[in-house]
């Protein structure tokens, strides 16, 4: 009886640990699940512009929503939990960049919130930064670690359906620091740059 | 007796410390730098431009700044002293008016921005002495001022005269017969850099980049566009002639999406879509550009700069510690290590699910198919015949090198369970076989 007893302990400890490690393997970020898993939640996130009210600015909208979905604008600016991108903090940024010559960056909050978000930036100050690369304190953004040069050749009129459609999405209150000195090449050798994913947002 | 320090005493060091840090901080200048700095002295030029200028014109001024190589209009090289839009004679120096007006205002539709919200007119007149140093005509030679004519105002007939003028002068060589380069023309052009240029579209004058009035046409017709096809017409048409073809351009001009009403918004864009379905080349240059293919798919070295001749060459290696390295992949069309053999379905495949020809499969990042895998039809399609349009280059990509099994489990282990973030890193160099180059990751562990 005793032995009986020890052998179902020491079964269910190896179905324990090999459920753990099984666990581990299949939890994601994972290897290989099927695309559309990662497909799906990423064409569902940003919101549809089917509420605005004025025609006109709905179809621009539309447009923005196309360019920022496909230009994947959510690859570095969604908000990542432990298992992948939150997606109920669209484009709340909080993900580190270390660069060779701008410090390490932190993603910005594109959403629409007035004190931690894009509320209170002006179309001109938003059109600066995909254009030029200038923040609107003036500071240099870093071609590396933002990929501005490419959006910078958006036409004024896509440029205009982006900022449209960034305007639309849910606010969400979430504070990015910012930039801090250092280099990535003085974290590892020969590195351009550094990507921490762990939320640096408050 | 209360023993020291009191609660009064207390209150006084609290009262003491706040003072002294308060000082220190501002002594110090830690505290938040006001918004608006001093004017400063022209010998703060090489600070300035160091600061707002050198992203893209480079440290020397050559027009090779990090973030050059992708943007097009490429930024403006100061050595050789030729610039665009002057107020005087083709070939000469521009005026210090003219360069504080570009400055100042900015070049619409390039990533020149407006920098007077940015910095005072002493600040500019700074940079300006700054960016004279880059080029040796400056000292030697002095801007010849044109002569211009007295405005013709618009009207009709002055219209029609200027069209007459557009067709005679081949302008329509260029910038269309219609003046919109939609699709209409596929000349390439290059300038005297040996960057890719496209003509002005006429009808969208809010991408003139010195101005949309016809004066400022006038003054482009006159002067020319120096270091651009674009010449001067001062010697070969009248000033009246110029004055009529000023007066047709600004005629041209269409209204922006933001000023249309949505009637005239959807023909606008199924006209888009027209033009890019007859044009997918065109449209696909657009997509790769704007998607930031390059990003990812081109080497750049340490300070992000791209190495040269391997534009679209992959060879960028992304340490993904959970996961193991990948090595950005060989987007030219080379037959043996780019994508010359891969069939469209392939391409598309690989783009929007993120499965390789090998069957093999891709992580959902740094290559971001999730989202790519929304590209309309026609877009994808588009994509794919500009890809196959980017010259050979032979550049042979290592295969991804995965964790195995126990290390990836031990990863996962202390990333989900300890909470240890494990960064992503991206290397500087080309890890593929092409070039002398310093290989990715070379010095790396």
């Amino acid at each position: 009886m005793k032995r009986m007893l020890k052998w179902a302990i020491a079964a269910v400890a190896a179905v324990a640990i090999v459920g753990f490690l099984v666990f581990l393997y299949v939890v994601p970020p994972l290897m290989s699940v099927a695309p559309d898993a990662f497909i799906k939640p990423t064409a569902a996130a940003p919101p549809a512009v089917a509420d605005i009210a004025d025609p006109a600015l709905r179809q621009i909208a539309e447009r923005g929503r196309y360019l920022v979905l496909t230009a994947d604008c959510g690859g570095c600016h969604n908000t990542q939990g432990p298992q992948g991108p939150r997606w109920d903090m669209y484009l709340a940024g909080g993900t580190t960049f270390a660069t060779n010559n701008h410090g390490a960056l932190v993603s910005r909050n594109l959403t629409p919130d007035r004190d931690t978000g894009l509320g209170a930036r002006s179309d001109d100050q938003i059109r600066m930064v995909l254009r030029s690369g200038v923040f609107h304190t003036g500071r240099a953004i870093s071609p590396r670690a933002m990929p501005w040069p490419g959006f910078s050749q958006w036409t004024d009129e896509d440029l205009y359906a982006v900022i449209a459609y960034l305007r639309h999405i849910k606010p969400v209150r979430h504070a990015i620091p910012d930039p801090r000195p250092g280099r990535a090449d003085a974290v590892l050798p020969n590195a351009s740059e550094i990507v921490w994913l762990t939320d640096a947002g408050r | 007796m209360p023993s020291f320090p009191s609660r009064v005493g207390w209150l006084t060091i609290i009262a003491t410390l706040a003072v002294v840090a308060r000082v220190a901080t501002v002594t110090l200048g830690l505290a938040q730098p006001p918004p608006a700095p001093p004017a400063p002295a022209a010998a703060d030029g090489k600070a300035l431009y160091a600061a707002h200028c050198a992203n893209c014109h480079g440290d020397d001024g050559r027009g090779e700044g990090a973030a050059a190589a992708l943007l097009n209009p490429a930024p403006r090289n100061f050595t050789k002293g030729v610039f665009k839009f002057r107020s005087t004679a083709s070939g000469s120096l521009p005026s210090d008016d003219d360069l504080a007006r570009v400055i100042s205002a900015g070049l619409p539709g390039t990533s020149m921005s407006g920098w007077n919200r940015r910095l005072s007119a002493a600040q500019i007149g700074a940079i300006i002495s700054y960016v004279k140093t880059f080029s040796p005509r400056f000292a030697t030679e002095r801007p010849t001022p044109v002569a211009l004519a007295p405005l013709i105002p618009t009207s009709p007939a002055s219209i029609e005269k200027g069209r007459k003028v557009y067709a005679d002068l081949a302008c329509g060589a260029c910038h269309g017969d219609t003046g919109t380069t939609f699709g209409a023309v596929a000349v390439v052009l290059q300038d005297d850099w040996a960057h890719d240029l496209k003509a002005a579209d006429l009808t969208q004058p809010w991408t003139f980049r010195a101005g949309a009035t016809a004066g400022d046409v006038y003054l482009r017709l006159k002067t020319g566009i120096n270091g651009t096809p674009m010449p001067s017409f001062a010697d070969t048409a009248k000033d009246a002639d110029l004055w009529n073809v000023a007066n047709f351009v600004v005629s041209l001009g269409r209204k922006p999406v933001w000023q249309m009403t949505a009637e005239d918004v959807t023909a606008h864009y199924d006209l888009e879509r027209k033009d890019a379905a007859a044009n997918p080349v065109e449209r696909g240059r657009y997509l790769a550009a704007t998607l930031g293919c390059a990003h990812c798919h081109s080497p750049v070295d340490a300070s992000g700069r791209e190495l040269p001749g391997l534009s679209f060459a992959g060879g960028q290696k992304f340490r993904l510690e959970v996961w193991g390295d990948v090595v950005s992949a060989n987007l030219t069309s080379d037959n043996q290590t780019g994508i010359g053999r891969q069939s469209d379905a392939d391409l598309k495949r690989a783009i929007t699910r993120g499965i390789k020809d090998d069957e093999t499969r891709m992580l959902p990042f740094p290559m971001g198919w999730p989202a790519f895998a929304s590209l309309s039809d026609p877009d994808l399609t588009a994509l794919v015949a500009f890809l196959r349009t980017i010259p050979p280059v032979n550049n042979e990509i290592p295969e991804p090198a995965r964790l195995n099994i126990a290390a990836y489990l031990s990863a996962k282990f202390q990333m989900l369970i300890l909470g240890r973030d494990y960064p992503i890193v991206i290397f500087a160099g080309n890890a593929g076989s092409a070039g002398a180059g310093p290989k990715a990751g070379a010095a790396a562990k």
